[in-house]
């Protein structure tokens, strides 16, 4: 079965699992294999066993690692990127957004908005601050442009993704 | 043993903590929970659960009117208001006194006293104790900011007066920067402790931030515990902290002159609860008197790892007049050497708050380890509160030794979901000039370990977790 990982930013790994081996009541084999760019990059065996209710983990079937339990394992993290796991299918359209749009990365309070519309900004210029997690952050214009549109007020409250303003490309 | 009726007047992990105390001394202890946190886990520990009503903090854990009703309806004797939100109040601590409540820290005089910040340092020069040069009282306006700022001298810092635990804090470089900082930080300290005034200080040099553990009783005895070293911050906010200090190392003439002088100004304001006493050093050795925080602090464990007492304990006996059975000073000793590395959701990397969802949390530690949290599978980080969600704290009878503990530690905390600080912490403990114990609070803005954080995909987490998804749909 062929899993894809893709992130945010639609960075995509895929992992092939192809081969899968019982080798008794608790304890099983799987092979499975990365692709990049369709090339095959590597083959891993993994044994999996089963104790007090816990999943544990090994290369070799002699140095095992525990795993943290997950319920619904959708999701992964790699040090600061989530992955989304998608088991035998590719999904599509995924995340729009080109790099002028200034989406929220997380819920927060619109404290001020420095720019107006039609105002011309360099990349890094400081556009609005956003307080999250109790601390004002400045959002800064990813590109050189001029404000196409500003679609939020101050002090109102977003939800994560929301699209706060547009810059069209200079 | 009379039964008294504890009201723990926050969340997280603290309020699990002021639980298990509780719980020590046969008190009933009162949990609170709102509507944006249900299934809190520091309900778990708690014995009872009061709701309190409103959409934000603002409307709950920082009512005082709703906070005093319910404390009457549930016949409490005493309320631990942990750190943040109310804890360092006035009007709050008055309000409990009125209504013949307990409140568990210093008497509201205290607090009002090192509350404000202009007037904590004035009363430190009283006493003669150092503080750092700046403007007397509170700046109006940004003339007065800049006119002060001539006086001594670029760097400076902006500071809020009602300021702690990193906010409205900001460094200006020059009149520039003074300027453009000037009403962000009005308006950070504003809408967070509902004071905009700002102080205006000299910033100095390749500081350390070290920190005397204070604790009072009713009777006038006033013990330290000590200090802890806390440089390691990002955005003004501690990530590591460490007891005692490797700046100070085996300076013992040193570590007396400074635990002394907290004790001094402790007594200065007839202090009555367990408070921190936070001093800035210079590379020179010299210190100088920055605040006191009348409250518990969130690295109040490594403390209680090096001397064997514990703060919350005390903190709760000493409000109630309960003698702390401390025969004196010299009783208290410290062993070895504990570390607290703050486990914060957000990116490893640009060190930014990163709110979300825990899909599995497990841990596999050294002997020794204690990790004080509010983690469980499926819990829900949301922007309202502090990315903070544990203090994991290791020990030993070196400072090798407690690091070692801590890389090991760290290697067994598995949080997956979240976005944690996890990853930059490894690097931290990995850094030479931290293992040496020779860094400043611009450790992070100068050594970067943040760039050095590893972001590669990790092939063989990945299979092990498909590994594992695979047993599972097979029945294993």
């Amino acid at each position: 079965m062929r899993n894809y990982f893709i992130d945010d930013e639609k960075n995509e790994f895929v992992v092939d699992l192809h081969r899968t081996e019982v080798h008794s009541s608790n304890l099983v084999e799987f092979t499975f294999s990365s692709l990049e760019d369709d090339k095959l990059e590597r083959t891993q065996n993994i044994f999996v066993r089963k104790l007090a209710g816990q999943y544990f983990v090994s290369m070799d079937n002699k140095r095992w690692k525990k795993l943290a339990r997950q319920d619904a394992p959708n999701i992964m993290l790699n040090v600061n990127k989530v992955y989304q796991l998608f088991r035998g299918y590719k999904p599509s359209g995924l995340m729009g957004g080109n790099e002028g749009e200034l989406l929220t990365q997380m819920p927060g309070k619109v404290v001020k908005i420095i720019v107006e519309k039609g105002q011309e900004v360099k990349k890094g210029d400081n556009l609005l601050i956003l307080e999250a997690m109790k601390m004002e952050n400045e959002i800064k214009a990813p590109i050189d442009g001029t404000v196409k549109e500003i679609y939020v007020k101050e002090g109102q409250a977003l939800e994560n993704g929301f699209l706060m303003m547009e810059v069209e490309k200079a | 043993m009379i039964d008294k009726r504890i009201l723990i007047l926050n969340r997280g992990e603290i309020a699990s903590r002021i639980a298990k105390a509780c719980r020590e001394l046969n008190y009933t202890s009162v949990g609170v929970w709102t509507e944006s946190e249900p299934h809190a886990r520091h309900l778990e520990f708690c014995d009872e659960w009061v709701f309190l009503e409103g959409k934000n903090n603002q409307e709950t854990y920082l009512n005082i009117e709703q906070i005093i009703k319910i404390a009457k309806e549930n016949e409490i004797d005493g309320v631990h208001p942990g750190y943040g939100f109310l804890s360092e109040n006035t009007d709050f601590a008055k309000a409990l006194e009125e209504n013949n409540i307990t409140f568990i820290g210093p008497h509201s005089e205290a607090v009002r006293l090192m509350g404000d910040k202009a007037v904590s340092k004035t009363l430190a020069e009283k006493h003669n104790i150092p503080v750092v040069p700046g403007s007397i009282g509170a700046v109006k306006t940004i003339a007065d900011a800049k006119k002060v700022a001539v006086e001594i001298g670029y760097p400076i810092l902006l500071k809020a007066v009602a300021g702690g635990g990193g906010r409205g804090l900001r460094p200006c470089a020059d009149e520039k920067e003074l300027e453009n900082n000037f009403e962000a930080v009005g308006r950070e300290a504003m809408s967070s402790f509902g004071n905009g005034d700002l102080l205006v200080e000299k910033l100095i040099v390749n500081p350390r931030h070290i920190e005397v553990q204070i604790l009072a009783d009713k009777k006038g005895n006033t013990y330290h515990f000590f200090e802890r070293e806390c440089s390691v911050q990002r955005r003004h906010q501690k990530i590591i902290e460490e007891a005692p200090s490797p700046f100070i190392g085996s300076d013992e003439a040193l570590r007396k002159e400074l635990c002394d002088t907290a004790v001094i100004l402790s007594k200065a304001v007839e202090y009555d609860s367990a408070g921190t006493v936070e001093f800035i050093m210079g590379e020179d050795r010299k210190f100088y008197f920055l605040e006191m925080n009348t409250r518990i602090q969130v690295e109040h464990p490594i403390t209680e790892e090096i001397t064997g007492i514990d703060l919350i304990v005390c903190m709760i006996q000493s409000a109630f007049g309960i003698d702390l059975g401390i025969p004196s000073q010299n009783w208290i000793t410290k062993t070895g050497h504990a570390i607290e590395c703050r486990i914060c959701a957000e990116d490893p990397i640009t060190m930014l708050p990163a709110p979300g969802e825990v899909t599995g949390f497990e841990t596999n530690f050294p002997q020794g380890t204690r990790f004080d949290n509010c983690l469980y599978k499926s819990l829900e980080v949301t922007p309202d509160f502090d990315p903070m969600v544990g203090k994991l704290v290791t020990k030993g009878i070196t400072r090798s030794v407690a690091l070692r503990k801590m890389k090991a530690a760290l290697d067994g905390l598995f949080i997956e979901g979240l976005k944690t600080n996890v990853p930059l912490h490894k690097v931290i403990l990995e850094n030479p000039k931290f293992i040496e114990g020779n860094y400043s609070t611009k450790f992070i803005g100068e050594e970067k370990p943040q760039d050095e954080v590893k972001t590669d995909f990790d092939y063989e987490k990945v299979y092990s977790m498909l590994a594992t998804i695979e047993a599972r749909r097979m029945g294993f």
